[in-house]
């Protein structure tokens, strides 16, 4: 990957004012956000290494907050981009989806051996009770409706 | 210029040339091909190998919104071609490759009902269907077995309950929850069709439920043609040629389609010459392609004496109100896919102010990064910082969406045309696509958003988030080469004949007459079915160039 050390060094500023810590979580810079986490993220999304050489040319700024709000309207295309770095980076660490709680999108065939509702469920017996509602084919079509809608 | 003979060295004219791979192509190119017909098919993407599919890899959500976005103009793949949509408020989605749009859908399987075939005779607007429910119903149960579709039997919602040849998947903890509410109102819903294998099925293995159908099934559960029908199609001696984007059909002095002019991927021109022609290239491929086909014999495009080529685009708005509960609903996990569905509020009631309806389902929510989407454009404290964890702790894995499908009628005013400026890889006019949503549409949306948000306060939802207009949802293109009987108000037959051109067919959802508020492709696959069936039956009398 072509961001450079200043560069990473300010993505890490910024992604920590996206992705702050709090009792529960970790900050992403605590997440290695700058390395792995921005490899992995350039990776799979190398369109989004221009707007991040864009966003990040001037340094990092004494006020960081000041500066995202700043970016978020007059360069929207370079903030979401930001954005989708820092967030993506941080939610496809091991550590964070451990603690939210979060499988990732995983496969297991058993999940659907057994089905979880048939037609003898109470719910579905209710529906069926309140019987059919359909509109049934006119059996001369040629006898048009005229309504006031064409 | 135009290669003497084609490349492969099998230049020599068939029986049948298709153009598009997709869901329409693939029914037509297997019965075809069995019942002993040549057959070439054009596609001009090629096969996706299921295990480049995202969903089984850490950076999924990355990959999703760009690589594998439905949208062509999003992803921009070499095989895609781009959508002029300045002048529209939806964006067709789409997939160029073996497979179609079947490689990226979410395999929603729902019949239309059979008021759908009669809207003028009902309701007073549009046309009619130039057959019946009945009339197709055994194509869609033939169709079943092929497309693997698992659902429970006994749906009230149908005259014959609409039974399917695999047992239903899970409806899971949100379809549950979902299924409760309407329970509540009184309301109708029933486990969801799909057309994702719920057991080792043909060439397909049973879900899992990783819940990314919409960017391709990596575990080869979801019926995409590329493995329900392909090789099968291939085996029973379809050339399929993949990479090959088709430029014109071209017609002989006596107003017959003689083939298809494409362009190979090294940028050389073929002419495969066929006694009969089959578009399958979708709502937006197939009129462009029509359109692009001009001579002297049919200055305004072929199959188009009655200026309906390309009209009446028809896309189904999409909106959606989603919801989050207190308890834990994994509302990551598949299908993606439909867990349950309602159609309570889809036959017409003039008093609501608007005619037809939409179906409702429910899908998942996904992971942490698919979540974020519905914040876009909000403040920066409201999104990030300490409420990117808060809102993350209250919504992961504890939502699920009703999605709502609204019929739109098909107009004029909506239309498929060629761009003046954009143009493909290969210097061919891009499509321009105008559309707006009439006002019945914007009435209808309007009742429809109301009463889900209903249904999730009675299942007891804590919040909810309404989306008015998706609009990056035109998965369903239709209507742009009408069917019907009258040459003047249509441009196909109700066998997709056209009109104009007796051995030029169009078995795409281009030919609906309406749009119904079903995803289509149930409908699109038994009207193929039913069209290549007559098509075989009648192949004496066919009339063919000499």
């Amino acid at each position: 990957m072509t961001l450079d050390e200043t560069q990473r060094a300010t993505f890490s500023v910024l992604a920590d004012v996206l992705v702050p810590a709090t009792d529960q979580m970790p900050a992403a810079s605590e997440v290695d956000i700058s390395g792995s986490g921005l490899d992995r993220v350039l990776r799979a999304r190398p369109d989004l290494e221009a707007p991040l050489v864009r966003v990040l040319a001037d340094g990092a700024s004494s006020d960081p907050t000041a500066r995202i709000r700043n970016m978020q309207q007059e360069d929207p295309a370079g903030f979401e981009a930001l954005a989708l770095a820092a967030t993506g980076g941080y939610y496809t660490e091991g550590r964070v989806r451990d603690l939210i709680g979060y499988p990732g999108q995983t496969y297991d065939a058993s999940r659907v051996e057994i089905p979880d509702i048939d037609s003898s469920d109470p719910m579905l017996q209710r529906v069926i009770a309140r019987g059919s509602f359909y509109r049934p084919t006119p059996s001369n079509s040629g006898e048009e409706k005229r309504a006031n809608v064409s | 210029m135009v290669d003497a003979d084609d490349r492969s060295g099998r230049g020599e004219s068939v029986d049948v040339v298709i153009v598009g791979a997709g869901a329409s192509g693939s029914v037509a190119a297997l019965r075809l091909a069995r019942a002993g017909f040549s057959v070439v098919c054009l596609e001009q993407g090629g096969w996706t190998d299921p295990s480049a599919f995202p969903g089984s890899k850490l950076e999924f959500e990355l990959l999703a919104p760009k690589t594998w976005h439905p949208n062509p103009n999003v992803r921009g793949r070499p095989s895609d071609y781009p959508c002029e949509t300045s002048d529209s408020d939806v964006n067709p989605l789409m997939w160029s490759g073996v497979g179609g749009s079947t490689i990226l859908w979410a395999a929603h399987w729902v019949r239309m009902l059979p008021s759908d075939f009669r809207v003028r005779t009902l309701d007073g607007v549009a046309d009619d269907w130039p057959f019946s429910y009945e009339e197709l119903l055994p194509y869609y149960q033939e169709c079943e077995k092929e497309w693997a579709v698992s659902g429970l039997g006994g749906d009230p919602a149908y005259p014959d309950g609409a039974h399917m040849p695999l047992p239903p998947l899970p409806i899971g903890k949100a379809g549950r929850r979902a299924g409760e509410g309407l329970d509540e109102l009184g309301w109708h819903w029933w486990p969801g069709s799909n057309a994702i294998a719920s057991r080792q099925y043909g060439n397909l293995h049973p879900c899992g439920l990783r819940g990314t159908c919409l960017t391709g099934c990596p575990d080869r559960a979801k019926a995409s043609t590329d493995l329900t029908h392909w090789p099968a199609a291939v085996e029973a001696g379809v050339r399929l040629v993949t990479g090959a984007r088709v430029r014109e059909i071209t017609v002989n002095g006596k107003g017959l389609a003689t083939g298809a002019t494409y362009i190979d991927r090294d940028g050389h021109e073929h002419h495969q010459a066929a006694e009969v022609v089959i578009v399958c290239a979708n709502g937006v491929g197939t009129p462009r392609l029509l359109q692009l086909s001009t001579s002297s014999r049919f200055p305004d495009g072929l199959g188009n004496s009655s200026g309906l080529v390309g009209k009446r685009l028809m896309m189904h708005p999409y909106a959606a109100v989603v919801g989050f509960y207190d308890e834990p609903l994994e509302s990551w996990l598949g299908p993606a896919g439909q867990l349950i569905q309602s159609l309570h509020f889809y036959e017409t009631d003039e008093s609501r102010g608007f005619v037809r309806g939409a179906k409702w389902q429910v899908m998942p929510t996904g992971g942490p990064l698919g979540l974020r989407a519905g914040y876009g454009g909000a403040p920066l404290e409201d999104r990030f910082g300490q409420a990117l964890h808060h809102n993350l702790q209250e919504q992961l894995g504890r939502g699920f969406e009703w999605g709502l499908i609204a019929e739109d009628l098909p107009e004029q005013s909506n239309y498929v045309t060629l761009d003046t400026e954009l143009k493909d890889s290969d210097r061919i006019p891009a499509p321009k696509i105008v559309y707006r949503n009439s006002d019945n549409t914007r009435a209808m949306l309007g009742f429809h958003l109301a009463r889900a948000q209903e249904a999730h306060e009675a299942a007891g939802a804590r919040k909810t988030v309404e989306t008015k207009l998706m609009r990056d949802c035109g998965w369903h293109l239709m209507g742009t080469c009408m069917m019907g009987n009258d040459p003047a108000t249509s441009v196909v037959d109700q066998w997709g004949g056209a009109h104009d051109v007796p051995n030029l067919y169009v078995y795409d959802g281009s030919v609906f007459p309406t749009s119904a508020g079903a995803n289509p492709t149930a409908t699109l696959a038994a009207v193929a079915l039913r069209c290549v069936k007559h098509l075989i039956e009648t192949r004496h009398n066919q009339e063919v160039p000499a």
